[in-house]
């Protein structure tokens, strides 16, 4: 892949890619999350979308297999669901989930001066197909979070990955990538699935 | 007159005395400082709680602290650091910021949460309730939140602990912002710090603000600033600010009194002699204190002080009085019934004080007693063997004669007084603010802007109010924790009424034994346990025996021994039940609080329905209290009344001339009363320990001038040592009443005015008409 890049002449740069994934609050895109973890026989998968509500605050709405929703505003995040009253947690006191929050926030503000602080930025593949991958900087955020991969083609993220440093984590695909998931996708297929896309 | 060798040595050996009394009281002195010494003696329980309450309860010793001054996210963190550093504080009991994180619950306390938490009530862990659990669970990995409960999970599938933590946490939640309490605007990050120290002793609060200042200095950046607000911290700061005015005006006095003096007698050594008797009386005074009550008050010193000042005029008279042609101890002996009488008649007045059952009156009548009997009694029989006499002699004085001609012939219309007396009882009954100021912290007065900015900080955190409580009492804290537990459902009914925002109580905290016990019993063995969770895992995406962290809890919990406030304590989390809890000898009483009383008469109906439980009108309570207070009070000064005419009518045995002594006493009494009327001021304890002593005052003035009966020479000795007593006791409460402290004020004002109008009506009752007397100048 990186031998591809050369190839393909332009040097790949990590902040330009960032940049150009800026998103117009409002706007909102479908997606279809698994979630490996150790604890579980096979991957938990939902869908729903995803939503950019400017500069700091996300919505994520589960919608199948049940309806969830989660914001997050700054530094708090707030889960509702059906039948049980809302939570919230504080990102601050959660260095582990702060790492991950930073993350989508950071790229769909397409800052990546914001992402640097948190976060070392590398990029591969070319203009067309690439992949950046972020490895969080922080000794407690990297205790839980190993790196955050993103994908995509030119200005079209498909793919975010989230990988914990216990072999698990979730695999988001968004946009044309949000088909259905077998209830038995393994990890690194999807993860290979993600980089060819 | 030389004095003679016998003078000198007696001299020598007072001041050795003094000096070495004053030594030794100052060793074995002990001062305490607690402002709730003039508060009255409680009779029932609720004025014992509600006592207990001002200096030592829960609410009072929490102190609200706001940082500002740096942008939000700064705050929040020196708010994190402050906290971490004060719960390593002996000097805080409770250090809470709604800084919380799950491992900061200790780790041998965790297989309690089945014991402790609410949820297991209405469930019992069966495949049902477990296969609900671990579904959310799942979905809760699946949410962002995932990523840090994953550890949790197989210790904690069913989030028994997040249970347990919320019924911690306070029962309204303040606004919070980066995961720390806010004020509404977001300005200011608040924390509530319970000090170990009650809020009544102003030097331990002391110690404590200092403990926060350098906790503060050693973590947050420079902009960051503190405000401190709550009972504790405006007791230290009123104790400071009254201690640096006390002294300001303590010094301000003696240079004036001095100056004085010099300008009366034209002799430094005159003047030294001249204050001796109060010295001795006030290092007596504090000696008798501290024999009979242990330690002395450091209010009771500074009132004390200021009451026995009037002693300041005994060596005064003796001054005024001497002349060359007779010797001081004849003089003395000649003034003496009239000083005795005064002085045995504002004795008595103050000896009623003891049975006020107020403890600072009672150290205050036993300082003043001792220090008017002793300043009294050195006058008589100390100071005139080593004063010398004088070579002039104030019965000669021109200026005198002139002033006094010009009292006597003033025109005398007997109606006057009547038009005075009528003028005052006037203003006493239609002025319109209420005659007693019933609010038992006027005793400890607080400026009102400080308390204002209190409780808004206070409604901001949703802290307790402080006016309405329930409380039940038991043998020990297990049996009122049961009592609090049957109680719960109906404040429940109550809070989801609207008839208050929350309650709070021990119970929250620590279940009973009993139901500690139950809870143990509905926990399964281990093998159903296992049989309902592998069936519950067996429906979800869970794999099997990812719980067994799980399975070794409950195991666990099931042979617990009960949780007890004690265990709590020794794990350092006890301080929240126990700030909930008063013991009172052999029992134990639990407090109800309420957070947003809306419907006072639905939480009337519930207390009244609960016979175990009592609810309590604090304020109502601390007015009734300080009511029955100034009864006793107004009883006290009823009897020191009878007492002194007594004394007087003992004395003088002339129903005239015990008319003629005590009408300007009387009088000045409601002038002062009026005066105080007049000018909106409501009557406190305080005020009406300004009368006795301006009654002693005026009691003096007249006695003296009427034993100065017709003498020309004497009239003019007696009207010079009534100028220097008067003038020198008008300056010292003239600097008080215009301190800038309402209690200063209190006694200032009256005596103020008691002064001039005891000076002026004694001059016009008591001396004699014009008619009687016209003595030629010399």
């Amino acid at each position: 892949m990186l031998a591809a890049s050369s190839a393909a002449g332009a040097p790949l740069d990590a902040r330009q890619i960032v940049a150009s994934l800026a998103r117009e609050a409002p706007s909102s895109i479908a997606f279809t999350e698994a979630r490996f973890s150790a604890l579980l026989r096979e991957p938990l998968i939902v869908s729903g979308t995803l939503g950019y509500l400017g500069p700091g605050s996300l919505e994520r709405r589960v919608t199948s297999p049940y309806v969830e929703r989660t914001t997050i505003r700054g530094d708090s995040v707030r889960i509702e669901r059906d039948g049980e009253g809302a939570r919230t947690f504080g990102l601050k006191r959660v260095p582990e989930l702060n790492g991950f929050v930073a993350a989508f926030v950071g790229l769909l503000a397409g800052d990546a001066t914001q992402l640097e602080q948190e976060f070392v930025l590398s990029a591969t593949g070319d203009a067309g197909s690439w992949q950046i991958e972020l490895a969080p900087k922080e000794a407690r955020a990297r205790r839980r979070l190993r790196s955050v991969l993103v994908s995509g083609h030119g200005s079209e993220p498909r793919c975010f990955a989230v990988l914990d440093t216990q072999g698990g984590g979730s695999v988001i695909l968004v946009g044309a990538s949000s088909v259905p998931l077998d209830a038995d996708v393994a990890l690194d297929s999807l993860l290979a699935r993600c980089r060819a896309e | 007159m030389k004095r003679t060798p016998f003078a000198l040595f007696l001299l020598a050996l007072w001041v050795v005395v003094l000096v070495a009394a004053g030594g030794y009281a100052q060793r074995h002195l002990s001062v305490r400082n607690d402002l709730r010494l003039f508060l009255p003696t409680p009779a029932t329980d609720v004025e014992r709680l509600l006592l207990e309450g001002i200096g030592e309860g829960p609410a009072t010793r929490v102190l609200v602290v706001a940082l500002e001054g740096a942008p939000p996210d700064q705050l929040a963190d020196a708010s994190r650091a402050l906290g971490d550093e004060l719960r390593g504080d002996e000097a805080f009991l409770l250090v809470a910021n709604g800084d919380f994180a799950l491992d900061s619950f200790p780790d041998e306390l965790l297989p309690y949460r089945f014991l402790l938490s609410p949820t297991l009530d209405a469930h019992s862990l069966d495949r049902e309730y477990l296969g609900a659990a671990l579904a959310a669970r799942a979905r809760d990995l699946e949410s962002p939140a995932g990523l840090f409960l994953e550890p949790w999970l197989p210790r904690d599938p069913t989030l028994e602990l997040l249970g347990v933590l919320q019924r911690w946490l306070p029962t309204q939640e303040p606004r919070r912002e980066f995961d720390v309490w806010f004020d509404r605007d977001g300005t200011r990050a608040l924390l509530l710090v319970e000090t170990r120290a009650p809020a009544f002793d102003p030097d331990a609060q002391r110690a404590a603000l200092d403990r926060l200042d350098a906790a503060l200095l050693g973590i947050a950046g420079p902009g960051v600033k503190m405000t401190v607000s709550g009972a504790g911290a405006f007791s230290a700061l009123m104790e400071a600010r009254t201690s640096v005015e006390v002294q300001t005006i303590g010094l301000v006095d003696t240079i004036g009194i001095v100056v004085l003096l010099l300008i009366a007698y034209r002799g430094i050594g005159t003047v030294v002699l001249g204050v001796l008797p109060l010295a001795t009386a006030g290092i007596a005074g504090i000696a008798a204190v501290s024999a009979l009550f242990g330690a002395v008050h450091g209010i009771t010193l500074a009132f004390g002080f200021t009451l026995i000042g009037v002693a300041q005029d005994y060596p005064i008279h003796l001054l005024s009085h001497r002349r060359a042609d007779r010797a001081p101890q004849e003089i003395a002996r000649g003034l003496w019934p009239t000083l005795a009488t005064g002085v045995a008649s504002t004795c008595i007045a103050y000896f009623t004080f003891l049975f006020s059952g107020v403890l600072g009156l009672e150290e205050l009548a036993c300082f003043t007693v001792v220090g008017l009997a002793v300043a009294g009694l050195t006058s008589r029989f100390v100071l005139p063997a080593v004063v010398a006499s004088p070579a002039r002699d104030h019965g000669d004085s021109r200026w005198l004669a002139r002033l006094w001609s010009t009292i006597v012939r003033l025109p005398r219309a007997p109606s006057a007084a009547f038009v005075l007396i009528a003028a005052c009882v006037a203003v006493v009954a239609f002025a319109r603010e209420p005659l007693w100021d019933n609010d038992l912290r006027s005793l400890t007065p607080v400026p009102a802007d400080l308390l204002a900015a209190d409780q808004k900080l206070r409604a901001d955190l949703g802290t307790a109010d402080l006016r309405y409580l329930v409380a039940v009492d038991g043998a020990d804290v297990d049996a009122v924790l049961v009592q609090l537990e049957a109680l719960e459902p109906g404040l429940e009914t109550l809070v989801a009424r609207g008839a208050i925002d929350a309650y709070d109580d021990a119970a929250r905290y620590l279940p009973s034994a009993a139901k500690q016990r139950a809870r143990q019993a509905a926990l399964p063995d281990e093998r159903s346990l296992r049989a309902e969770l592998d069936a519950a895992t067996a429906a979800t995406e869970f794999r099997t025996g990812v719980f067994e962290p799980f399975l070794a809890d409950v195991a666990k919990a099931r042979t617990l021994p009960p949780l007890t406030v004690d265990r709590l304590r020794e794990l350092g989390l006890g301080a929240r039940v126990d700030s909930l809890l008063a013991r009172d000898g052999a029992k134990v009483a639990a407090l109800v609080t309420f957070s947003g009383v809306k419907d006072l008469g639905a939480l009337r109906a519930f207390a009244a329905t609960e016979p175990d439980a009592t609810l309590l009108d604090l304020r109502q309570a601390s007015e009734s209290l300080v009511a029955r207070e100034r009864e006793r009070m107004l009883v006290t000064l009823a009897v020191a009344a009878v007492a002194l005419v007594g004394v007087i009518a003992l004395a003088l045995r002339s129903r005239a001339r015990v008319l003629r002594v005590l009408a300007p006493m009387a009088i000045t009494t409601l002038v002062v009363v009026a005066a105080l009327r007049g000018s909106g001021i409501s009557l406190t304890l305080f005020h009406l320990i300004s009368l006795i002593l301006v009654a002693g005052l005026g009691l003096d003035y007249a006695l003296f001038f009427e034993h100065a009966a017709d003498d020309p020479f004497e009239q003019r000795r007696t009207l010079h040592a009534v100028l220097v007593c008067s003038i020198s006791t008008l300056f010292v409460f003239a600097l008080l009443a215009a301190s800038s402290l309402p209690v200063l004020r209190a006694i200032g004002l009256p005596v103020t005015i008691g002064v001039v109008s005891n000076f002026f009506l004694a001059l016009y009752l008591t001396t004699p008409r014009e008619a009687a007397a016209d003595p030629a100048p010399p």
